[in-house]
């Protein structure tokens, strides 16, 4: 590849009132990599993510999305946006819409596709989710799982070039989690870049190429899977495996 | 909320109903007083008299004293009959309800003219007073007469005998009759060129000019057009009062004692025949 | 006492003629001011203080003044300095309009910050400008939590368009008033105007319960 990293995070620092999230955070993410970001609650992993496209605004630092500052973005920001999927905790979909304007609408709004294109496009995606059926219903009537796998084909309708993934199986009942991961491994082999923070560690030792350890707004360790669980280096990411393993 | 609010609606409903009930004893003990007392006694009633005082200078507040022209004449009237009496500003509304029930108002006395429709529903009093209206007019105006306002736009103080006269004229409907709450307001609009004249009784024109020369307005007279209005006492029908107030508010009228009320409040002589003689 | 219902007879025609112009100015009040209301709201949510305080001044002025004062100002001095010469219907529909922004104004802020954060954070990521979000996400969903309370606002200025009387708009009340003048009766004509407001309001009442049901804000 010649292309340099697609996300580039440099210098990043980030408090909410007198609570500092994120100190002097720097990380990289290649073309079709797969980040996993692990760490206690609190450590900053979220905020990071949420830095990533800009949902979060850091005091100081510098974050590069394909090479554009996001910083400096000023209005072109929703031009970057829309090429960089977001996957919520809490799902965030649309309650006054049905499953298919929920994808359909923003490819309509800020891609311009055709109302009949978007559609096509929707039903696709929904089929490749498993859930082809669901398109007429509204967001209240589906299960968690299944509101998580339409959030993840709403964001990929954008066709984007990044997927972000903010602990998507964390609000979950436990028989439903596999469906989400499935659909997120899928994507992962099909090439998809994404950073993912999750607390589901075997699904980040099977899919992710790197994983990020977080603490105290802080990168402790980062290294591959097998490494950095078989192998941690650093003394607070050993208890902190040792806690969650 | 909807806990909250029926909580205050009960308390709103609590209260009303206490204020009620405090306005029935107090209205019971009056009509007592009144009612079982034997008529010998009847000189030892004090008559109540409501009234609006919201029309300078007829009767207004002065502070918080009711005053005016039909202030001084009730109590020249009243002492004429020996009566006892006693004088509340109830407002308009007020005024119109209590003494079209008679219960616990004898009378209405606020400058209230004398015409068919509402002597349909009260008793009055013999006429007390002649009212002419005028016209007011910005002074480069071409209006001359009461005719010239058919077509125009006229405010009034709605409820006045400038109301009845300009609905004579216009017609009862006309939205180019523009009828204020008060003539304060019906100034104010021909000020700022909403109509073309204001048509009030003479003594609130002259009121009016005298504080406001730099309005550059004249005033008209039309008795042609504007043929007098009588101002009566209100009473309920049927009214036992009326028997009394008659024959004094005559001698009132004729014993000077009216002239001499009236050249405190206007400054000139009444047209004492005319009031005499009305109807 | 004895009611009159042949007084009331005589002026039906009047009275519906001014009930259709207290419909007239009330509608056109509440258009008005429900746009007017929408932006002072955003005004009043912007960050940016020459939009919040002029903004919340304009609410605190129109909430916290007489209707009945601010109908004078608008009738003898905003409407004469924008057309020169005063217009009773102009300055009622303005006046109104202008009080009724003031509490839509609220009505909006609350329910838009009723709406999820995450709503907006979704529709961001999806690339939607702040306008575009919004107009797709959060009106829509505001808007139908806001219907109870515009219900109220709307039936509270259709009773308080009665107050336009004042300036002489020949509205319901001013044909009322006409008829007291008239008989000197205050009852018949005040519960005739009063049976005709509750017709009005319960229309309005009805009507937005059925836009509720029908969740038409969508």
């Amino acid at each position: 590849m010649t292309a340099g990293p697609i996300i580039e995070v440099t210098g990043v620092h980030k408090s909410f009132g007198a609570n500092t999230v994120l100190k002097d955070v720097s990380m990289q993410v290649a073309p079709g990599e797969v980040v996993v970001i692990i760490g206690p609650s609190g450590s900053g992993k979220s905020t990071l993510l949420r830095c990533l496209n800009g949902l979060e605004r850091p005091e100081r630092g510098e974050i590069r999305i394909e090479d554009r500052s996001l910083l400096d973005a000023g209005s072109s920001i929703t031009e970057i946006r829309s090429r960089m999927g977001m996957v919520f905790q809490q799902f965030n979909l649309f309650p006054h819409l049905s499953v298919l304007r929920n994808i359909t609408l923003a490819p309509v709004q800020v891609r311009k596709l055709e109302p009949a294109n978007a559609e096509e496009l929707a039903l696709s995606l929904l089929g490749k989710v498993g859930l082809g059926e669901k398109a007429g219903q509204f967001p209240a009537s589906l299960s968690g799982g299944q509101a998580q796998r339409v959030a993840i084909a709403r964001a990929l309708a954008m066709e984007p070039r990044i997927m972000l993934f903010d602990e998507p199986t964390s609000a979950l009942d436990p028989e439903m989690v596999g469906e989400v991961l499935a659909v997120m491994k899928e994507l992962a082999a099909e090439g998809m870049t994404m950073v993912i923070v999750t607390h589901e560690m075997g699904f980040a030792r099977e899919v992710g190429h790197r994983v990020l350890f977080m603490e105290q707004g802080m990168i402790v360790e980062e290294g591959a899977p097998r490494q950095l669980f078989d192998e941690p280096r650093q003394e607070r990411t050993k208890a902190f495996l040792s806690k969650v393993l | 909320m909807g806990k909250r609010l029926s909580v205050l609606l009960a308390a709103g409903i609590l209260i009303m109903t206490m204020a009620a009930c405090g306005a029935n004893k107090e209205n019971g003990g009056n009509t007592a007083s009144g009612g079982d007392k034997p008529s010998s006694n009847a000189s030892e009633k004090v008559y109540k008299f409501a009234t609006d005082a919201a029309y300078a200078p007829m009767e207004f507040m002065d502070k918080d004293k009711i005053t005016g022209f039909d202030v001084d004449f009730l109590k020249a009237v009243m002492d004429e009959a020996g009566l006892k009496y006693s004088i509340t500003n109830t407002g308009w509304d007020a005024m119109l309800t209590e003494v079209q029930s008679g219960k616990s108002y004898d009378a209405g006395l606020s400058s209230v003219s004398i015409t068919p429709e509402r002597e349909e529903s009260y008793d009055y009093s013999v006429p007390y007073f002649e009212s002419t209206n005028m016209i007011m007019v910005k002074e480069d105006s071409t209006v001359a007469s009461a005719a010239d306002l058919k077509d125009k736009k006229v405010a009034v103080q709605g409820s006045t005998t400038a109301d009845t006269l300009m609905s004579g004229i216009m017609g009862n409907d006309n939205t180019d009759l523009k009828r204020f709450d008060s003539n304060a307001v019906a100034m104010l609009e021909l000020d700022s060129g909403g109509v073309d004249a204001v048509v009030a009784d003479i003594a609130i024109v002259r009121e009016y000019m005298k504080n406001n020369p730099e309005r550059k307005l004249k005033a008209i007279m039309d008795t042609a057009s504007f043929g007098s209005e009588f101002y009566g006492i209100l009473l309920p029908t049927g009214s036992e009062l009326k028997a009394k107030l008659d024959p004094a508010i005559k001698t009132v009228l004729e014993n000077g004692k009216y002239t001499e009320i009236y050249k405190k409040w206007f400054g000139e002589e009444p047209n004492i025949d005319n009031v005499l003689n009305a109807k | 006492m004895h009611f009159r219902f042949d007084i009331i007879v005589d002026y039906i025609p009047l009275l519906l003629k001014g009930a259709a112009l207290t419909i007239g100015i009330s509608a056109l009040a509440i258009v008005l001011g429900s746009i007017l209301g929408l932006a002072v709201s955003f005004g009043k949510m912007s960050s940016r203080w020459y939009l919040s305080w002029p903004t919340s001044g304009y609410i605190h002025f129109f909430r916290g003044t007489p209707l009945y004062v601010q109908i004078l100002i608008v009738h003898f001095g905003l409407v004469p300095a924008c057309i020169g010469h005063t217009d009773a219907i102009v300055a009622a529909i303005t006046a109104l309009a202008l009080n009724s922004a003031a509490y839509t104004a609220e009505i909006y802020r609350a329910g838009i910050q009723s709406i999820d954060k995450g709503q907006t954070e979704a529709a961001q990521s999806l690339g939607m400008t702040s306008g575009q979000t919004m107009r797709f996400i959060i009106l829509p969903q505001a808007v139908r939590r806001m219907i109870p309370a515009f219900g109220n606002e709307f039936v509270v200025l259709i009773k308080d368009s009665s107050l336009v009387a004042l300036i002489a708009a020949p509205e319901l009340m001013y044909w009322s008033n006409v008829m007291r003048g008239q008989y000197l009766r205050v009852w018949e004509p005040y519960l005739a105007a009063a049976f005709i407001y509750l017709i009005l309001t319960y229309s309005l009442s009805k009507l937005l319960g059925w836009m509720e049901k029908k969740g038409v804000a969508g």
